[in-house]
């Protein structure tokens, strides 16, 4: 009667859709220990959602003037929330055991070759490793440069993309929609650039959104998350002026943001990896922007 | 075809002939056994589907029989000669008539100024009374104290009283409510749905053909309803859309109103209607508490006075406004501030009258002495002397009736008569047009008041006493007459939605349960679920009848019936279903994509109560669809194989893509302005397509074939019939479409040297031939061509590099043939979706150029769908995503091809493509094909969530546990697409219940007949026609495809 199906299907058909966990992945990343690195860390999600709070009027009356006008503060606030608390790329991995403050860090992951492929920063470093304070603002300075530069010329184009493929218009409010992207880029990428370097292994992790909680990917998957929610305002008919088209979104990925690079810290969350398929998944965590 | 299927198994072992003999005979039978079971379950399941779809029929009945109210529009008219008395008009004692004196009853008036200005509530026009809670007095007090004055003044002169309108306050269902004095209703079965002009009998057809010289000023709402009843020169109608303007409509009806007025004009017109806007213009755009509102008002004070300085004597001057307006300053609903509007009427010549003192000033509030809207129809005709409209339910307001001193009571008596007689043919003519009788107690009342009549009459006594009490008599007629039809026509019957909600609902529980909470084969569970339901359905029936027998129950015998076997067979239903424990699992999502598919569904559903969510529904569906592609992208990049992550992105990104390219076709409905731009048509104000629209059916022609054949090829099976019908027919029927398009573009645009027949018959022939290619030639090729296939026997070679498709057959040591099949890997699905490509055909035909554009887009995106769903592993879990996508893609365009969830957004014109006139049932089909393309040819893919790339499986392939019986590995396939089948019922059975709830709870919401009520009806119609589809030939197709490759590969 019950007939079980019959196990030829399942094995034709092949891979189940649990890729994760095949290999030992980049580990989550820690703030740095330092006292500074510590507190700040914690004051720049409320830092941030106060300006944004702060120059909320500004920008519900002129978006465009505002997001730009506020453009380089943000870029130069998460410049350096990066720089103080994070550690840059290649340090995990390459400077070990030279870097002082970074060793208490876990041991890195073993297969150390790929995350420098364009690490010239990495190298360089090296070579003038005798000079320790200028070494470690130097080992910093690239990684910042290049999560900046890269923020600015992939992150936000592409989000600009996702934006319109989301229904943000084609035709009009270009200017709008580039800027929210940039915010957006600037909020999402310019930690995981600055930790991460070009590490394929983790960017591949990143698009399937199965990178391990931490307070990087957090803030990044609380951007989009936020960003996502933040579109469900716009259709209503209450006639309010925040209702236009970039500042929900905008909003609620700055609220995001916040939220995700707090949570993702606690005790409950880090480390854990969204689970796709068979295993039970929570409601909230599957959608990105 | 068996001798091919034993391939497979035959050289498997040297057996001698007769053994060999008796074994393919067995084999044989053994097939024949298995494809006749198939076939016997097949069925079973559709009965099961059948079930279903009588359940979603049962449901909406009982919800629409209690929410859309309907009345019969009659077509009679009233007559000057015939009085609406049974006897014959000589023995009425009636007043005299001739077109001299008046029709019915003798005139008061020759000429009459009718003013409507729009929104005038009643709290405007009388001085502040300070209501309990009301503390202050607002702006829009005391500023228009003319009407008051006069009344308060010069009773004889003038009267005010509260004029309450029937909702909906819409200025148009005004305007008909106040012209032909019936009560509004949804649908007014008759009339034409395209059309807004009045066919019923009304006050202007009347003076119409009277002979009177009409003039209309101000609203052009006017014009769509009275089309052609104006005189031409004099009328001047202003656009009403524009509610941001205050003044244009204003200033233009003052510009023409005044000049007319002059002595030297008075001859040229009879009745003038004017209508101002400034009013309801200012409460859209301020709201009533505002100085617009004041001045507007002041306004509107110092032009009454000017008119009434200018009229003479045998003018009758009617201000009045056609609703209210609530406390923001909109209207449309039914709460007391819309519905309450003045009435004043005004004469030089002092006719009017107060019965009681009681009643000499006007009223202080709204809600006192009060008068329907619809009695200004019988007033009206009676003081010009007109005929009453035949439809009216109204009756003659005392005051103007009632003479200077108040105390005519013989006119009263007389008109009230005349109006009753009115309303009891009417009554009668309507009773009879329904095939009912007439109601026994309004003949009671009557008859009564006939009676009184007679005595008043006859005797010389008490004469006035007894006039008076017929008087009243025929006032309780009228008024009661009134209460039965607002019963009728007006009230919600909310026990019958109630019972409706809770039907739609347990069917829903029921298909949850059937769709995702069933561990087995669902073929198994057919002939126990089957015999219980028609248990039930039988036990409920007859339980239902006996209970209008013996009198428990107030409902028809058939509703009755039809409520209880509902019931009763859901009861079986969930008891065939429960009944083994065992085989049920909770029916809750497991994986990120149960809960993403719970999701759609229940958030879309929540949006329906609001009107936002539902206006911007098309918005909403393109960001539903963008989230599942990235969500696939991101599912995808977590493959382990990398062709699967390859494929699976890159069908991703192209499904997000083209979701974002075809949400470029838009037409959008009126409450998206100005937020939206329509490029469906040429330009938002036609309804014809811009010539470079006239390309796309081309490049359909020219790509779509192709787009098909990619994903045919990737799996090798574009092959067999599949280069005939796809590469040719297909593309042919396109071609040929895309000829017709232009052959309709060259029509409206006059480019082609042609007679406009020669033209229509053309393209006629030409639809009539894509329509035959798609479902007869379509038909044939879908039921018996063979699956997309090559086989190739090679002969023993030293083929270094085997063949990438699977060996059948073929033994180790022997030099061994082997068979290469072409397309195995995706068997069932390319069979399968010949059915899409015939629908396809028919569906772009039937759509504008725009629409084609978009269809195309659709097929494509449901190929990437499929190919996401494997590339993820999707389809052989019976995930419930896929046929919850394609439910969304359906919806999506659906917006993608002109239409919106508005009945005027129906493309009537798309029933005269392939035909020159109404043909039944013919039309309304090629009208559902236009309307609901989308969503039937979603529904027909959704089979193929479980078909695409499914691997074949015969009972020999499946490696059998010894103990158990053989399964037939196609019952498993069948139960696989009944599960997606049912899923996608789910899908549009949810999104049903929400708008038809959302429509009940808000059944007093103002937006109802604009929003609510057209989705909720949306909804239904669209729950129907894809039952249907998935019964006749989304699972009806899958016995024919599954026939044609069990005919090859054995079963």
């Amino acid at each position: 009667m019950a007939s079980p199906t019959p196990p030829s299907t399942l094995t034709t058909s092949g891979s189940p859709s649990q890729a994760p966990a095949e290999k030992p992945s980049s580990p989550p990343v820690n703030i740095l220990p330092s006292p500074l690195a510590q507190v700040y860390s914690y004051a720049h999600p409320p830092v941030l959602l106060g300006l944004c709070a702060w120059r909320f009027e500004g920008l519900v009356a002129d978006p465009v003037r505002e997001l730009l006008a506020d453009l380089p503060w943000l870029a130069a606030l998460q410049i350096a929330y990066v720089m103080l608390c994070l550690p840059p790329a290649g340090t995990v991995s390459a400077e070990a055991g030279s870097a002082t403050d970074e060793e208490k860090k876990k041991t890195p992951r073993s297969p150390a070759g790929p995350s420098l492929r364009p690490g010239k920063p990495g190298y360089r470093r090296k070579h003038s490793s005798g000079k320790s304070s200028w070494a470690s603002a130097w080992a910093k300075l690239m990684p910042a440069f290049l999560s900046l530069s890269l923020t600015s010329l992939l992150a936000t184009p592409f989000i600009a993309v996702l934006l319109v493929l989301f229904g943000a218009p084609l035709t009009t409010h270009n200017a709008e929609t580039l800027l929210c992207a940039a915010h957006m880029a600037l909020l999402s990428a310019t930690g995981l650039v600055y930790v991460h370097g070009v590490d394929a292994s983790v960017w591949k992790e990143v698009w399937g959104i199965s990178r391990p909680a931490d307070a990087v990917w957090g803030s990044a998957l609380g951007t989009g998350l936020g960003a996502w929610f933040g579109a469900i305002p716009i259709p209503l008919d209450w006639d309010r002026p925040w209702q236009a088209f970039p500042i929900t979104i905008l909003t609620g990925a700055y609220i995001g943001y916040a939220v995700g690079s707090l949570i993702s810290r606690t005790p409950l969350l880090y480390g854990k990896r969204i689970q796709f398929a068979p295993e039970p998944a929570e409601e909230g965590e599957k959608k990105t922007n | 075809m068996a001798p091919k299927a034993s391939t497979g198994s035959g050289p498997r072992s040297p057996l001698t002939a007769s053994t060999k003999e008796k074994q393919s005979a067995l084999q044989e039978a053994k097939s024949r056994e298995l494809e006749q079971e198939f076939k016997t379950k097949h069925l079973g399941v559709l009965g099961v589907l059948l079930w279903v779809l009588l359940l979603h029929v049962a449901g909406i009945y009982f919800f629409t029989k209690g929410f859309l109210l309907t009345r019969m529009v009659l077509e009679n008219k009233s007559s000057c000669d015939i009085l609406p008395f049974d006897e014959a008009p000589g023995t009425s004692v009636s007043p005299s008539r001739g077109s001299k004196k008046g029709c019915w009853h003798d005139k008061t008036f020759d000429k009459a100024v009718v003013i409507i200005i729009d929104a005038l509530r009643y709290d405007f026009t009388v001085p502040f009374a300070s209501m309990d809670q009301d503390k202050s007095v607002h702006l829009f007090h005391d500023n228009i104290p003319v009407l008051y004055e006069t009344a308060v003044n010069n009773p004889s002169n003038a009267f005010l009283l509260p004029f309450i309108a029937d909702p909906p306050t819409t200025t148009l269902q005004r305007l008909k409510g106040l012209t032909t004095g019936t009560l509004p209703t949804f649908i007014d079965a008759g009339s034409n749905f395209a059309g807004t002009a009045i066919d019923e009998d009304n006050l202007v057809a009347q003076l119409h053909s009277a002979g009177k010289t009409l003039v209309q000023l101000g609203d052009d709402t006017w014009q769509s309803l009275f089309p052609g009843y104006f005189d031409a020169n004099l009328t001047h109608p202003y656009d009403s859309f524009n509610v941001w303007d205050l003044h244009t409509v204003d200033n233009g009806v003052n510009e023409h109103l005044f000049p007319l007025l002059q002595l030297e004009n008075k001859s040229k017109w009879d009745v003038i209607f004017g209508h101002y806007l400034g009013v309801d213009h200012a409460g859209h755009r301020y709201g009533p508490n505002h100085a617009a509102m004041a001045a507007k008002l002041q306004e509107m004070d110092r032009v009454i006075r000017k008119i009434i300085a200018s009229l003479d004597d045998d003018t009758l001057l009617v201000v009045m406004g056609d609703h209210g307006m609530d406390t923001k300053g909109d209207h449309g609903g039914e709460s007391d501030d819309e519905v309450e509007a003045a009435l004043w009427m005004y004469s030089k010549r002092g006719v009017f009258g107060r019965t009681s003192q009681d009643t000499l000033l006007p009223p202080k509030h709204a809600r006192e002495r009060f008068v329907p809207q619809i009695d200004l129809v019988p007033t009206l005709s009676l003081l010009l002397g007109m005929p009453i409209p035949f439809n009216n339910l109204g009756s003659p307001i005392e005051e103007a009736f009632a003479g200077a001193s108040g105390n005519d009571w013989s006119n009263l008596l007389a008109v009230n008569r005349l109006s009753a007689a009115q309303i009891k043919r009417y009554q009668h003519a309507y009773a009879t047009a329904r095939g009912a009788g007439d109601d026994e107690e309004s003949f009671a009342l009557w008859t009564a008041a006939e009676e009184e009549w007679k005595s008043a009459s006859k005797g010389f006594t008490s004469k006035s006493a007894a006039v008076r009490s017929s008087y009243e008599l025929y006032r309780n007629y009228q008024r009661h007459t009134l209460e039965i039809c607002r019963a009728l026509w007006a009230r919600f019957d909310v026990p019958s939605m109630l019972a409706g909600v809770v039907l739609l609902f347990f069917g829903i529980s029921l298909l949850v349960l059937y769709a995702r909470g069933m561990k087995i084969d669902r073929t198994e569970l057919t002939p126990s679920l089957l015999s219980f339901v028609g248990a039930g359905t039988g036990l409920g029936a007859v339980t239902g009848a006996a209970l209008v027998l013996f009198g428990f129950t107030e409902m028809s015998a058939i509703d009755s019936s039809a409520l209880l076997a509902a019931f009763g067979s859901m009861v079986g239903g969930l008891f065939a279903l429960v009944k083994k424990p065992a085989n049920l699992t909770l029916p809750l999502p497991n994986g990120m994509w149960g809960w993403l598919a719970v999701f759609f569904t229940v958030s879309q559903s929540v949006g329906y109560a609001s009107n936002s969510y539902t206006i911007w529904e098309d918005e909403i569906l393109l960001f539903f669809l963008t989230t599942f592609g990235v969500c696939a992208g991101i599912s995808s990049m977590r493959q382990k194989s990398t062709t699967d992550r390859v494929l699976g992105v890159y069908h991703s990104i192209l499904f997000v893509i083209l979701g974002r390219v075809a949400s470029f076709s838009r037409l959008c409905r009126e409450e998206q302005m100005p937020f939206c731009r329509s490029t469906y048509y040429a330009s938002s104000t036609s309804s014809i397509s811009a010539p470079w629209q006239l390309a796309i059916p081309f490049l359909v022609a020219l790509f779509l074939p192709g787009v098909v054949r990619s994903f045919y090829a990737g799996s090798k099976s574009y092959e067999g019939a599949a280069t005939l019908w796809i590469g040719f027919a297909f593309r042919l029927g396109l071609l040929i479409t895309s000829l017709f398009w232009t052959f309709e573009g060259a029509d409206d645009g006059e480019w082609l040297p042609l007679r406009k027949e020669t033209l229509k018959s053309v393209r006629v022939f030409l639809a009539q031939l894509v329509l035959a290619l798609a479902f007869g030639a379509g038909t044939g090729a879908f039921l018996y061509s063979k699956p997309c296939i090559t086989v190739s026997v090679n002969k023993p070679t030293e083929d270094p590099n085997a063949p990438p498709a699977p060996i059948i057959a073929g033994q180790q040591q022997q030099p061994r043939t082997t068979v290469t099949i072409l397309g195995f890997g995706n068997i069932y699905g390319t069979r399968f979706f010949f059915l899409v490509v015939n629908f396809a055909l028919a569906v772009i035909l039937m759509q504008k150029p725009m629409g084609q554009g978009a269809i195309a887009l659709l097929i494509w995106q449901i190929l990437s769908l499929l190919e996401i769903l494997d590339t993820n592993a999707l389809t052989l879990t019976n995930s419930p995503i896929g046929p919850i996508v394609l439910g969304l893609l359906g919806s999506f365009y659906f917006f993608k091809t002109g239409h919106q969830a508005v009945l005027s957004s129906i493309q009537w014109e798309t029933a005269f493509i392939p035909l020159s006139t109404i043909k039944y049932p013919w039309s309304p089909l090629l009208v559902i094909l236009n309307t609901f393309g989308a969503q039937i040819l979603a529904a027909i893919a959704v089979p193929l969530t479980v078909l695409w790339k499914r691997p074949l499986q015969t009972h020999d392939r499946v490696s059998q546990p010894s103990n158990a019986k053989v399964a037939n590995p196609a019952t498993k396939l069948l139960s696989d697409v009944v599960q997606a089948a049912s899923t996608h019922m789910l899908y549009l059975a949810t999104i049903n219940l929400a708008t038809t709830m959302w429509a009940g709870h808000l059944r007093r919401h103002l937006m109802l007949y604009r929003i609510f009520s057209p989705r909720f009806m949306m909804g239904a119609t669209v729950l129907g026609v894809v039952d249907v589809v998935l019964i006749l030939f989304a699972v009806g197709g899958v016995r024919w495809s599954t026939i044609s490759v069990g005919e090859i590969f054995g079963w």
